[in-house]
C-alpha cells in the first residue's frame, strides 16, 4: 500500500502511479461523508464528553469551573444515589437477565420441530419485541394495574386470589418491570437459539442416539455445547442492554415507587437535564462507557478466538 | 449377543415410535398454543379495550372482544391530539434517517471493501472502535452541540446523529466482500466508474442485506426513546413514541379506551409493518447476528 514498483523493481514509498492516485482520492470521497459524520456525533463526543466530565458544567447559566477529577471522587465516595441506582440497575439484570435466557431456549427448543404450521408460533413470540417501548409501557400499565382496573387483578381476584399492586410496591416493581421485559423481548433471543439449533448437524443427534442417549443426556452433551456460540452472543447482548436499561422503567415507573426502581441511565438522565449538572452527568456517562466498552472488548477477543478454531 | 430382530418386530417398534412422535408433536403445539394465548393477551385485550366505550369497560373489563364496538376512541384521538402530527413526524425522521444512512454507509462500504487508499485499514479499525461506543456515552455532547446551532427541536437534530452507524458498514463490508471480483473488472473494461459500479453492481447485488438493514434502521428510528426525549421537546417536533409518553403522563390517564386507542395508533402500523415484512426480519436478525 502507498508505494509504487518501477521497472527495475525498486520501491518509492509514498509516490504513487496515476491510478493508485485515482483511487486513493476516490477511496477518500466516498468514505468522507460517513467519516465525517461519525467523528463529529460518534468519536469527538467521547472525548467531549470525558472533557466535561473534568468541570462543574452549569449549562443555565455560564458557570463552568475545571474541576480535575474531583466529579468522579464524589460519585464513588459518598454518591448514594449513585451506588442504589447501581444496584437497582443489578437487580434489573438479575431478575430479567436469567428468565430471558431460559424462556428464549425452551420456546426455541419447542419451535425446533418439523410440524406443519409453527412458523405462526415464531410470529407471535418475535411480534412484542417491534413494539415501541411507549406502547408497551402504555398496555402493560393496563395489564398490571393496582387495584380492580388491572386485567391481571380482574383475573387473580375472580379465581379468589388476593390482589397485587405491581407496579406501585417496592418489593413488586422491579419482578413485574422483568416480566414485562421478558414479555417484549424475548422473542429475540428465541430467534437466535432457533438458528443455532439448526446449524447443529443432525449427525450429531444420531451418533449420540446410537451410544443409548437419552433425550436429557443428547441435550446436554449435544444441544448446549452445539448452543455455545449462540449463548454467548444473547449472554453478552444481554448483560449490555441490561447496564443500559432506561426506556422501559421510564414508561412502566418513572424509577419509582420512592426512586426504588431507578437504574443507572436514569440517574445520568436526571442529574443532566433535571437538574442540568451536565459535568457530573458526564463523569456517569464515561462510567456507563467505560464499563459497556470492556465488555465489547471481552466479546471481540471471544468470538474472534472462536473463529480460530 | 442380542438375536437379529425380526421384520415385524422392527416395523412394529418403527409404529410405535412413529406414535410416540406425534404424540409428543400433539403435547408441544398444545404447549405452544397455551404460551401463545398468554402471549397474545395483553395486545389482543388492549386492543379490544380501543374499540369499547368507557361505560363497557368498566361493566366488564376483561372481555377479550371489541364489543360493543365503538370507533369513538380513535375519533377522539384524531381530532383531540397531536398525534397524527407525530405520527407524520416519526414516519419523516425514520424513513429519511434510513435512506440517508443505507447511501452513506454504503458507500463508504463499497469504498472499504474495493478501493484501494492508503491507510485504508487503520481507518476501518477506527470505524469499528464505534461499534463499541454506546448512545448514552455520546448524547451529552451532542445535545450541546445541537444547543450551541440553536438546532433543538428540528428534524436535522433527530436525523443526522443516527447516519454514521458503524454496525451498518461493518456488515455491509463483509458483504460487498463476498461479491465477485470479476464482475466489477469486466464493467471497469467497458468503462464503468467507480461511482457506476457502486450503483449498478454493488447496489442491487446486496439487496437482501440492505433490506435487512433498512428494516432495523427504520424500526430503531420509530422507537427511538432517549435522544429525542432530550432532542425534541416542543410538541410540534416530538416523534410518536416520545408524543405519546408525554400525552399519557397528563389528562387521558384515566380513561382506557382513549389511552388504548392513542397507543395503538401508534402500534399498529409496525405491527402491519412486521406482518408484511417478518420474514425479512427474522433472517436478518438471523444474518446480522453472525449465528448463521
Amino acid at each position: 500500500m502507498g508505494s509504487a514498483k518501477i521497472a527495475n523493481g525498486r520501491r518509492y514509498p509514498l509516490r504513487l502511479s496515476k491510478i493508485e492516485r485515482q483511487d486513493a482520492l476516490v477511496g477518500f470521497l466516498f468514505i468522507a461523508p460517513f467519516i465525517i459524520l461519525y467523528l463529529i456525533f460518534n468519536f469527538v463526543p467521547i472525548l467531549q464528553g470525558f472533557w466535561i466530565s473534568l468541570h462543574n458544567w452549569d449549562v443555565i447559566g455560564t458557570n463552568i469551573k475545571f474541576v480535575g477529577l474531583r466529579n468522579y471522587e464524589i460519585l464513588f465516595g459518598k454518591d448514594k444515589l449513585f451506588w442504589s441506582s447501581l444496584e437497582h440497575t443489578l437487580f434489573f439484570a438479575v431478575l430479567a437477565g436469567p428468565g430471558l435466557i431460559i424462556t428464549g431456549l425452551a420456546l426455541a427448543l419447542m419451535l425446533n420441530q418439523r410440524v406443519r404450521g409453527i412458523g405462526i408460533f415464531r410470529t407471535v413470540f418475535y411480534m412484542p419485541n417491534i413494539l415501541s417501548v411507549t406502547v408497551v409501557g402504555l398496555v402493560f400499565a393496563r395489564v398490571f394495574a393496582p387495584g380492580e382496573r388491572g386485567f391481571v387483578n380482574a383475573i387473580l381476584d375472580s379465581l379468589g386470589i388476593s390482589m397485587g399492586s405491581w407496579f406501585l410496591d417496592e418489593a413488586s416493581a422491579m419482578p413485574t418491570i422483568a416480566i414485562t421485559k421478558v414479555w417484549w423481548s424475548v422473542g429475540f433471543n428465541m430467534l437466535i437459539f432457533l438458528a443455532g439449533l439448526q446449524d447443529i448437524p443432525q449427525a450429531l443427534y444420531d451418533a449420540a442416539k446410537v451410544d443409548g442417549g437419552g433425550r436429557w443426556a443428547l441435550f446436554r452433551h449435544v444441544t448446549l455445547p452445539g448452543l455455545r456460540r449462540p449463548m454467548l452472543f444473547v449472554i453478552v447482548l444481554q448483560v449490555i442492554a441490561s447496564v443500559q436499561v432506561f426506556p422501559l422503567i421510564d414508561v412502566l415507573t418513572g424509577g419509582g415507587p420512592a426512586g426504588s426502581t431507578r437504574p443507572l441511565v436514569m440517574y445520568l438522565f436526571e442529574r443532566s437535564f433535571d437538574y442540568w449538572q451536565l459535568g457530573y452527568g458526564s463523569a456517569i456517562a464515561f462510567v456507563l462507557f467505560v464499563f459497556l466498552f470492556s465488555i465489547s472488548i471481552f466479546q471481540l477477543w471471544f468470538f474472534s478466538r472462536g473463529e480460530v478454531d | 449377543m442380542e438375536a437379529v430382530p425380526s421384520i415385524e418386530r422392527l416395523s412394529m417398534r418403527q409404529a410405535q415410535s412413529q406414535r410416540q412422535q406425534t404424540r409428543r408433536s400433539f403435547f408441544i403445539i398444545a404447549a405452544m398454543t397455551l404460551f401463545a394465548f398468554v402471549w397474545l393477551v395483553p395486545i389482543v385485550w388492549t386492543l379490544s379495550l380501543s374499540f369499547r366505550p368507557e361505560h363497557s369497560i368498566t361493566a366488564n373489563l376483561t372481555l377479550l372482544l371489541p364489543l360493543p364496538f365503538t370507533a369513538e376512541n380513535y375519533d377522539f384521538v384524531f381530532s383531540s391530539s397531536r398525534i397524527p402530527r407525530w405520527f407524520v413526524n416519526s414516519l419523516i425522521v425514520a424513513s429519511l434517517r434510513t435512506f440517508l444512512q443505507l447511501m452513506i454507509c454504503s458507500l463508504a462500504a463499497y469504498s472499504f471493501a474495493r478501493v484501494k487508499f492508503p491507510f485504508r485499514q487503520y481507518i476501518f479499525y477506527f470505524v469499528l472502535i464505534g461499534l463499541m461506543v454506546p448512545g448514552q456515552a455520546t448524547f451529552i455532547p451532542v445535545y450541546l452541540l445541537f444547543s450551541n446551532l440553536k438546532l433543538l427541536n428540528s428534524f436535522p437534530a433527530l436525523i443526522l446523529p443516527g447516519l454514521a452507524s458503524p454496525f451498518a458498514v461493518f456488515l455491509l463490508v463483509q458483504f460487498f466482500k463476498g461479491i465477485p471480483i470479476e464482475l466489477e473488472e469486466a464493467a471497469r473494461l467497458d468503462g464503468a466508474s467507480r461511482i457506476g459500479v457502486y450503483f449498478r453492481i454493488f447496489l442491487p447485488l446486496s439487496t437482501p442485506v440492505l433490506t435487512a438493514l433498512a428494516i432495523f434502521t427504520f424500526l430503531g428510528t420509530w422507537n427511538e426513546y432517549l435522544w429525542p426525549l432530550v432532542a425534541a421537546t416542543d410538541p410540534d417536533i416530538m416523534t410518536i413514541t416520545i408524543g405519546l409518553n408525554n400525552l399519557t403522563a397528563t389528562t387521558y390517564q384515566a380513561n382506557y379506551g382513549q389511552t388504548m386507542a392513542a397507543a395503538w395508533t401508534a402500534g399498529l402500523p409496525i405491527v402491519i409493518f412486521f406482518f408484511i415484512f417478518q420474514k425479512r426480519i427474522i433472517s436478518g436478525i438471523q444474518i446480522s447476528s453472525g449465528i448463521k
